[in-house]
């Protein structure tokens, strides 16, 4: 299981959103975790990220959404979650994932060999 | 916050753009809306950047006063 403790400060937070987003390929931050989503949006993200990958790191925001908010911004500019992250890279929320899966494109944006 | 505000805010920052706001869910419902924004502010704009300038559009609203927005952004060439 993922590091998860009960409380975390805001930097433990700044640094491990840091981490997950360096030592994973594909990072979703959603509220709730993979078994029980706790937002429609954080599910819908989940479910389009799940048809093309298996291995999906997944982070409850819910434990200090604040500062995970914070601390987010600081990699996509934007405070909302879902947000999901491919080799480093801020690819959306689940907007964005069901607009580029309509168009054909998700499969390659997460399912892509990573280059390192 | 309801659909008109929503709306006027985007329609403000964005160049010649044209809001569509509704509710999803219930009618009622002032917390969730599918936005719809063309404007040719996002010509040559990745669909992250495009969804950045409405999410900056709403600034902080969006995470007070608005729990989501459904955003589909389009240019008016798309959207035609």
């Amino acid at each position: 299981m993922a590091f998860e403790p009960e409380e975390l400060s805001p930097e433990e937070v700044t640094d491990q959103v840091d981490t997950v987003i360096e030592d994973n390929e594909v990072v979703l931050f959603m509220k709730g975790n993979e078994l029980m989503p706790q937002c429609g949006y954080s599910k819908k993200a989940l479910g389009l990220l799940k048809q093309y990958r298996e291995d999906i790191e997944t982070v409850d925001v819910l434990k200090a959404t604040d500062a995970y908010r914070e601390a987010l911004e600081r990699h996509s500019g934007r405070e909302t979650i879902p947000q999901t992250f491919v080799d480093g890279e801020f690819i959306g929320g689940s907007d964005i994932l069901e607009q580029l899966d309509e168009r054909g494109e998700l499969a390659e944006k997460v399912g892509q060999e990573s280059p390192f | 916050m309801d659909e008109d505000a929503v709306a006027e805010l985007i329609e403000e920052a964005l160049p010649e753009a044209q809001a569509t706001v509704t509710t999803p869910r219930d009618p009622d419902d002032d917390k969730h809306y599918a936005v719809r924004v063309v404007s040719p502010a996002f010509e040559g704009e990745s669909l992250v950047d495009q969804h950045q300038l409405v999410h900056d559009a709403l600034g902080e609203h969006l995470t007070r006063d608005i729990h989501a927005i459904e955003l589909t952004t389009l240019t008016p060439e798309e959207a035609e």
